[in-house]
């Protein structure tokens, strides 16, 4: 487990098939199949409440899925929980980045190096080459919750990298940043998710956004899939038109 | 990147606070009978509220019910090293299968040691309660801990002699020797915060869900926390009967459970040191009021009993009202040295989000 460009040399899939959750008989996701692949970035488009969320939860084991299956290249993690999930290389991010608050920089990394399953020598090694690559160094000592905004959504990403993902679910990374900042932010995840060849799930509201930086597409509406695609074509979808511009075109 | 810290940076806070544990040992060997009484209990206090801080100061979750353990270690230390002549007196309708107490004798610090095992094996069985249970449910559970262990004692009549008191156990309980396992349990207690479970259990504390996103076993670390926590409050139970010689089943129960918990939340239960001078303090005050509340201080009336209770707990309630954290929040003890941090979060050298900071660029939808 200490190299993980070696272990994820054979190209895995990360799938969700006809994946449903419904609360109060509310159907939040329902029969939707998508899957990412290693050292790509699928971007999960769609309008408030259309279900992105609600799936990256299932996919991280957050929510068990109430129908579907969810499968890690030959591995059923339907019944997975996400503590396994993690385990098996499956990481999540959460919108408002949920750092350790009153845990240094560099304790949220090293936490999570240890909860992925490293002693503590790697543990402190990861640490410290994740805090190099994301340019946390000056930070390492101080307290999460006496950061900037922009340096706390740096520091879930640090702390996502040490769990040694092969998947990177992230939900709205950028989220609060004006559209030149969420492109550059996500275009810096990219790199050091194609660094480790680790398939990257982008939850993303703006459209915008996810056109320059997603090898593909999904667009959810209501908890269903709209069309999935290169985002080129997705753009020009009338369905997806309707969806973000409204019956205006 | 810079290193994070040194030995003796890493070292500092519980030589600090042995220190001031052995200034408070020495005050009780340079004082009268009274003082060295306040001292060694005050002492004992410290080894009972480090226990309860490895639990409560990493996992963030509160306990009611610490002083369980305490009394399992009483009770223990109390059937090892009650002379066996003077057991076979008190206990005369002792259940066939534990004739065998009558007995067992061990020397004090076999049975000190023995009373932190018996203890850690009440820990064990209940941990898989705490491991699974957060919040305010984990607080009732606890408390629910206490009553099942105080009933116990308190109705087994044949064997833990009930509302009676326990009587003749040898004096064993030194200041020197409280202070030696104060030592011992500050130094656990911070090896512990240090350790892989202690991190990933601080983690856990900031935040349940992102430690499980991260991976981390939060029920396992937490487990791990209680059951070395009980020991350390087993310990604090054996030095208790040790020093006092006699005890009753209402030593052990809500009185003792709330005067701790002044101690750890006037201190600050997240912080190791929060729990140490809590101890301490909340300790002499609980000594000066007493004097206050026998007259010493108002020319020889007496006040009504109580008052010293009364005053512990607007105590309390005046901290969680204006420093909810205590005295030490989440910090530790150091040495004073060159302000820390004072500069600001350089954004400069920010690049993952070099503009993420500019104020005046409008945020994108919400």
């Amino acid at each position: 487990m200490t190299d993980t460009a070696q272990l994820s040399r054979r190209p895995s899939v990360l799938r969700m098939a006809d994946g449903g959750i419904h609360f109060d008989g509310v159907k939040a996701v329902d029969g939707v199949t998508l899957e990412v692949r290693s050292g790509e970035v699928l971007g999960l488009i769609g309008p408030n409440g259309s279900g992105k969320t609600s799936t990256l939860n299932l996919l991280s084991g957050m929510l068990r899925a109430t129908s579907g299956r969810i499968h890690l290249d030959d591995d059923d993690l339907t019944r997975s929980s996400m503590r396994q999930r993690v385990q098996r290389g499956v990481v999540r991010t959460f919108q408002s980045g949920r750092v350790f608050g009153r845990l240094t920089v560099a304790e949220n990394v090293e936490a999570a190096a240890l909860g992925a399953g490293s002693r503590r020598g790697p543990a402190r090694r990861l640490r410290d080459e994740i805090l190099d690559e994301l340019n946390l160094g000056a930070v390492a000592d101080t307290r999460a919750d006496s950061l900037t905004a922009g340096r706390i959504r740096t520091t879930a990403i640090a702390r996502a990298l040490a769990a040694k993902p092969r998947f990177l679910l992230l939900d709205e990374p950028a989220a609060g940043q004006n559209e030149t900042e969420a492109v550059e932010l996500i275009t810096s995840i990219r790199g050091f998710a194609r660094r480790r060849d680790c398939g990257v799930l982008l939850v993303e509201h703006d459209m915008s956004v996810v056109m320059g930086t997603c090898d593909r597409l999904h667009v959810l509406d209501s908890g269903r899939t709209v069309v999935e695609g290169e985002p080129a074509t997705v753009r020009k979808d009338p369905r997806v038109i309707e969806i973000y511009f409204g019956k205006r075109h | 990147m810079k290193k994070l810290g040194s030995v003796t940076g890493v070292l500092q806070t519980p030589v600090l606070l042995i220190a001031l544990v052995l200034l408070a040992a020495l005050v009780g060997v340079g004082g009268d009978v009274t003082v060295a009484r306040v001292a060694t209990l005050a002492i004992v206090s410290v080894v009972f509220v480090t226990g309860l801080s490895i639990f409560s100061g990493s996992s963030g979750v509160m306990s009611f019910g610490h002083v369980a353990f305490m009394a399992v270690g009483a009770y223990t230390t109390a059937y090892l090293t009650i002379p066996v002549n003077l057991k076979a007196a008190l206990f005369t309708n002792l259940p066939g299968w534990l004739s065998w107490l009558v007995d067992a004798h061990a020397s004090f610090l076999v049975a000190l040691l023995v009373s932190g095992v018996a203890a850690a094996v009440l820990g064990v069985v209940t941990s898989p309660i705490v491991a699974r249970l957060s919040g305010l449910q984990s607080g009732i559970a606890t408390l629910a801990l206490l009553l099942i262990v105080y009933n116990v004692l308190n109705s087994w009549t044949d064997v833990t002699r009930g509302s009676s008191s326990m009587i003749g156990i040898p004096r064993n309980t030194t200041i020197w020797l409280a202070f030696a396992v104060a030592a011992g349990s500050i130094a656990a207690a911070w090896a512990y915060r240090r350790s892989r479970s202690g991190l990933q259990l601080q983690a856990s504390r900031e935040d349940y869900w992102a430690a499980q996103a991260s991976g981390i076993a939060v029920g396992r670390h937490r487990a791990l926390s209680w059951i070395l926590s009980a020991f350390v409050c087993g310990l604090a139970g054996s030095l208790y009967a040790g020093y006092l010689t006699s005890f009753n089943v209402n030593s052990f129960f809500l009185t003792a459970t709330f005067a701790f918990i002044v101690m750890i939340v006037l201190g600050g239960y997240l912080s190791l040191s929060g729990a140490v001078i809590g101890a301490l303090v909340v300790s002499g005050l609980q000594e000066l009021l007493r004097r206050l509340q026998d007259g010493q201080f108002t020319g020889g009336s007496a006040l009504p009993a109580g008052v010293a209770d009364l005053i512990l707990a607007a105590v309390l309630l005046l901290t969680l009202i204006k420093a909810p954290l205590g005295l030490m929040g989440v910090r530790e003890l150091v040495l004073p040295r060159r302000r820390r941090r004072a500069a600001p979060d350089d954004d400069a050298t920010e690049a993952v989000t070099p503009a993420a900071e500019a104020p005046t660029q409008a945020a994108r939808g919400a």
